[in-house]
């Protein structure tokens, strides 16, 4: 499982230049976001929380479809399969892009408080809020992305599948930053917080136990 | 009789037209694949 | 071919019931005391949902029985039920939002139940169309089944989260009037659908299962004499 982690470490290492592109692809679509909502400031700052998780979930699909080039080119998948555990692999693919897609999240922060002018009210609320939102997207969109690379229309076939099925997680995320911008008076932060928790632990362990039928069949 | 909808039948029309033209090309598509895969075999 | 009877003969009495149902729904049953005559909306609408819901237990079963035993029979009758299940549901939308018009005066609503229905709609047309860019028969089985598993735990999920997210203005539910002038063509078109729905799978997965085995073994080229 470390071996594994290293692995995916250095890829994503190797991959850095794939790694400020989607950090620009994401700031490009907070600019769309902004231009099709109109120049009415207030408005901006109330969708803040929404176009922050849009622009995460928007770059996901790619970071997440890299995530198994290296493996689907060359057959190296194969190999790996032979070595290690499906569920290992899955997981350590997953964690790196958990961790991909929350430091994703952190970057952007400061950009959307720039550019709508949000107040980043409770940071340590925020900073949760993207932790546990972005682990709610990496389990199922890493799985996805291993069953997309190696179909014909990869890049149809991940969001296709993948955003229907992290709907709750959007819904949860959007829900509790929302909460974390503009105050919280009704105290459900907590509620959005454990319904993601949930969804997490869903699909952590669903998507883990699952993966051998995507890893070895074919 | 107050409080009730009056009329509306345009759409009861419509959704018992809908669904009746939809399973009829369903159940017309079936038949003609089946009948393909029948005579391939 | 005693199959095909079998199959031919669920049809028909799926069809005749159906049809005499909406005869009793459209023109013997009276208007809703609130809902006028567009309650008789209900008389369709509530049959596909509950059939829907049945195709996709059926679909998340087969799916699961297919990991499990590794059998291609479960594999076909999952495809089968992936492709109605989509239609029913897709069929629900529509007949929904003619009944949302005007009753609620808008065709769609967040309402949680509508939502979710939606979001099934969107899950299980994605493995449909998944199914048709792969392949190889055992990764399109396979992975099809790993996706249906996902979206169907999903689906309570989503419907918590909605109803939470619209909790603010939620919308009135159907109103219960019991009368039985009005629960008998409700029932007799939910055994219709039933039997049309039982025929209509049957067929669906022999043409599933046939398309497996050209797809295994594809017909060889004759040979010019």
């Amino acid at each position: 499982m470390m071996a594994l982690l290293h692995k995916e470490f250095l890829l994503a290492w190797r991959g850095r230049a794939r790694v400020a592109a989607s950090l620009t692809f994401a700031a490009a679509t907070l600019l769309m976001f902004s231009f099709s909502a109109g120049a009415d400031g207030r408005l901006l700052q109330r969708l803040a929380p929404g176009f922050l998780w849009l622009a995460i979930l928007l770059a996901s699909t790619l970071t997440l479809q890299a995530s198994f080039d290296a493996e689907t080119q060359d057959g190296a998948l194969d190999g790996l399969i032979l070595s290690a555990s499906a569920a290992s692999i899955f997981y350590a693919k997953a964690l790196t892009n958990w961790l991909f897609l929350a430091a994703l999240g952190f970057v952007l922060l400061p950009l959307i408080a720039a550019l709508f002018d949000a107040q980043l009210g409770a940071l340590d609320r925020l900073m949760s809020v993207l932790l546990l939102g972005t682990a709610g997207l990496a389990a199922p969109g890493t799985l996805y992305a291993a069953l997309a690379g190696r179909s014909r229309a990869a890049g149809l076939m991940l969001p296709l599948l993948y955003f229907p099925l992290v709907i709750p997680a959007l819904v949860s995320s959007v829900k509790a930053s929302e909460l974390a911008f503009f105050g919280d008076p009704m105290n459900q932060w907590g509620g959005w917080m454990s319904l993601l928790l949930a969804f997490c632990l869903i699909f952590w362990s669903l998507c883990g136990a699952l993966s051998t039928a995507i890893l070895e069949d074919g | 009789m107050t409080g009730m909808i009056q009329g509306g039948w345009e759409f009861v029309w419509a959704a018992y037209g809908i669904t009746g033209v939809a399973m009829g090309i369903y159940i017309a598509s079936l038949w003609i694949r089946w009948k393909a895969e029948d005579k391939s075999e | 071919m005693t199959r095909q009877r079998v199959a031919a003969a669920f049809a028909l009495v799926g069809l005749g019931l159906l049809s005499w149902g909406s005869y009793l729904g459209l023109w013997v049953a009276p208007p809703d005391r609130y809902m006028g005559d567009v309650q008789r909306i209900m008389y369709v609408h509530v049959p596909t949902a509950w059939l829907a819901l049945v195709v996709f237990t059926l679909a998340f079963v087969y799916a699961l029985l297919f990991l499990i035993r590794r059998t291609w029979r479960w594999d076909a009758l999952h495809e089968a039920t992936l492709e109605i299940g989509v239609l029913y549901t897709a069929l629900l939308c529509i007949q929904g939002a003619l009944w949302g018009k005007p009753t609620w005066g808008v065709y769609w609503a967040w309402d949680p139940r509508l939502t979710t229905v939606a979001v099934m709609l969107l899950s299980f047309a994605g493995i449909l169309s998944l199914r048709h860019f792969l392949d190889d028969p055992l990764r399109r089985a396979s992975w099809s089944a790993t996706a249906t598993i996902l979206a169907s735990a999903n689906v309570p999920v989503v419907y918590y989260s909605v109803r939470w997210w619209n909790s603010l203005h939620q919308l009135q539910s159907t109103p219960k009037t019991v009368n039985s002038a009005m629960v008998e063509p409700l029932r007799i078109n939910a055994f219709g659908l039933l039997a049309l729905t039982i025929a209509l799978i049957m067929i669906r997965s022999w043409i599933a299962e046939a398309r497996r085995r050209r797809d295994l073994a594809p017909p060889l080229p004759e040979i010019e004499a």
